[in-house]
């Protein structure tokens, strides 16, 4: 085996085996025995030409209508700013309702005097302000549902862009969404929506695959490249993650309410 | 001499026609984009049905192939043939899906499995034939797609080095490697090939 052989065989591109480079010794009747059978393995039916091209021409136009924001839910890049803005601005508004509204408990438990049990606390608030206070969690639900989003969006994007993408601006586009996502999704994970244990776990793998994406993002991605985030995106299931996220957890329980 | 000639004034026109259509397509036009298709189709459904197995999930995979393959034709240099890098984007989704579902599988029961088996062609002896996939589906994943695309699929060792990323020569010995592994593996019935 040439040195050549040697490292395309070890080049973690593809799985050859421990014993990648062991030259084995031939057998012609073998092979001529088994190159007969091999035709017969796994045979191809006619190839339903028709209906994957409408499947194809379905997901192209899917994703045209994604770019052009006419998918609901789905918000093109163009917007990222504009909605990156009214997250922050909803996790603020946010927190700061939660404090004030925490604090108004306070002065209300103190006002009620120390025999005050426990459970009085509660009731002793003000129902406009116990109202006010349930506000932040469906808040942060929706500042969450957003980011998942867009985080589907872009994930799915980086899939479509294929193995053969050499285009240094594509890498860079999607390399400068995922710092939108990232910073959105950090946020996330620093206010009250992080404590949420079904989300923060996801939270912190997105956190992670963003990460990767923006690393990388500086020069066209080469297979190795693509592999690593591919590997991270399978072994933490991160789409279909997102995917249940999104209806079941979050878009649901917030229209809900 | 002229033959040669011919040919390479054929392969040359062919390439011709390839760019023309290539650059028809970038700039969006549809009946490019089916013309394309048409043409390179069949062979990335046999591929991926050869690697797979399974239908639906052929269909699947050569879709997902157009799709990225469309997505990304700005990306396509012409430095090889646009056939061989649709092979490359093919084998790569291809690859990646099986790695994906034998993790499943490792956690699910293995109904694909049963599937897979109950779809294949008859054959004289099924025993045998079942055995010979078994040890086909047991071989490192690199050398069974270097196996099944040579001896099931005809592609040369040239086009697969081109589609794998490797040289015609890791292609020749990987081949001769799985022969060599599913000899080892059908040992017992090798009166089967020994006269």
């Amino acid at each position: 085996m040439t040195d050549d052989n040697k490292n395309d065989v070890n080049d973690n591109r593809y799985d050859f085996g421990v014993d990648a480079d062991v030259v084995s010794q031939s057998d012609p009747r073998f092979d001529a025995w088994v190159a007969k059978m091999a035709p017969t393995l796994n045979v191809p039916n006619a190839a339903p030409r028709q209906e994957m091209w409408e499947a194809i021409q379905a997901a192209r136009k899917t994703s045209r209508d994604a770019q052009a924001g006419l998918l609901p839910g789905v918000t093109p890049l163009r917007r990222n700013w504009r909605l990156m803005s009214v997250i922050a601005a909803a996790l603020l508004l946010g927190v700061a309702i939660d404090r004030l509204a925490l604090r108004r408990a306070d002065d209300a438990r103190v006002a009620a005097g120390p025999t005050s049990s426990p459970g009085s606390r509660v009731a002793s608030v003000p129902a406009t302000n116990r109202d006010t206070a349930a506000d932040p969690a469906r808040l942060y639900r929706m500042a969450a549902a957003q980011t998942l989003t867009q985080a589907e969006a872009l994930l799915t994007a980086y899939r479509a862009s294929g193995v053969g993408e050499r285009n240094p601006s594509a890498s860079r586009q999607l390399g400068s969404w995922g710092r939108e996502v990232l910073s959105s999704t950090r946020l996330l994970l620093d206010s009250p929506a992080g404590n949420d244990p079904q989300l923060r776990p996801l939270l912190d793998d997105l956190e992670l695959v963003l990460v990767q994406i923006i690393e990388l993002s500086g020069a066209p991605l080469d297979e190795s490249d693509r592999a690593l985030i591919d590997r991270a995106l399978q072994d933490r299931n991160l789409l279909p993650r997102i995917r249940t996220a999104v209806p079941a957890n979050v878009a649901v329980t917030t229209s809900s309410e | 001499m002229e033959t040669e000639r011919t040919l390479s004034l054929e392969r040359a026109h062919q390439l011709a026609d390839q760019r023309a259509l290539i650059e028809r397509v970038r700039q969006g036009d549809p009946s490019a984009h089916r013309a394309l298709y048409e043409t390179h189709v069949e062979r990335i459904y046999r591929l991926t049905y050869r690697l797979t197995g399974l239908e639906h999930l052929a269909r699947e995979l050569t879709q997902d192939t157009f799709v990225r393959a469309f997505g990304s034709i700005d990306g396509f240099r012409g430095d090889s043939a646009f056939g061989t890098w649709l092979h490359t984007i093919a084998v790569s989704v291809t690859l990646n899906e099986l790695k994906r579902r034998k993790r499943e599988r490792a956690r699910d029961a293995p109904l694909e499995d049963a599937l897979a088996l109950t779809q294949s062609e008859p054959y004289s002896d099924p025993l045998l034939r079942e055995k010979l996939m078994a040890a086909v589906n047991d071989l490192p994943e690199g050398c069974r797609t270097v196996f099944m695309m040579h001896d099931s699929e005809g592609f040369t060792h040239e086009e697969i080095a081109a589609a794998l990323g490797v040289t015609a020569g890791t292609s020749k010995a990987q081949l001769a490697r799985a022969r060599g592994k599913l000899r080892i593996a059908l040992a017992e019935f090798a009166e089967e090939w020994k006269p």
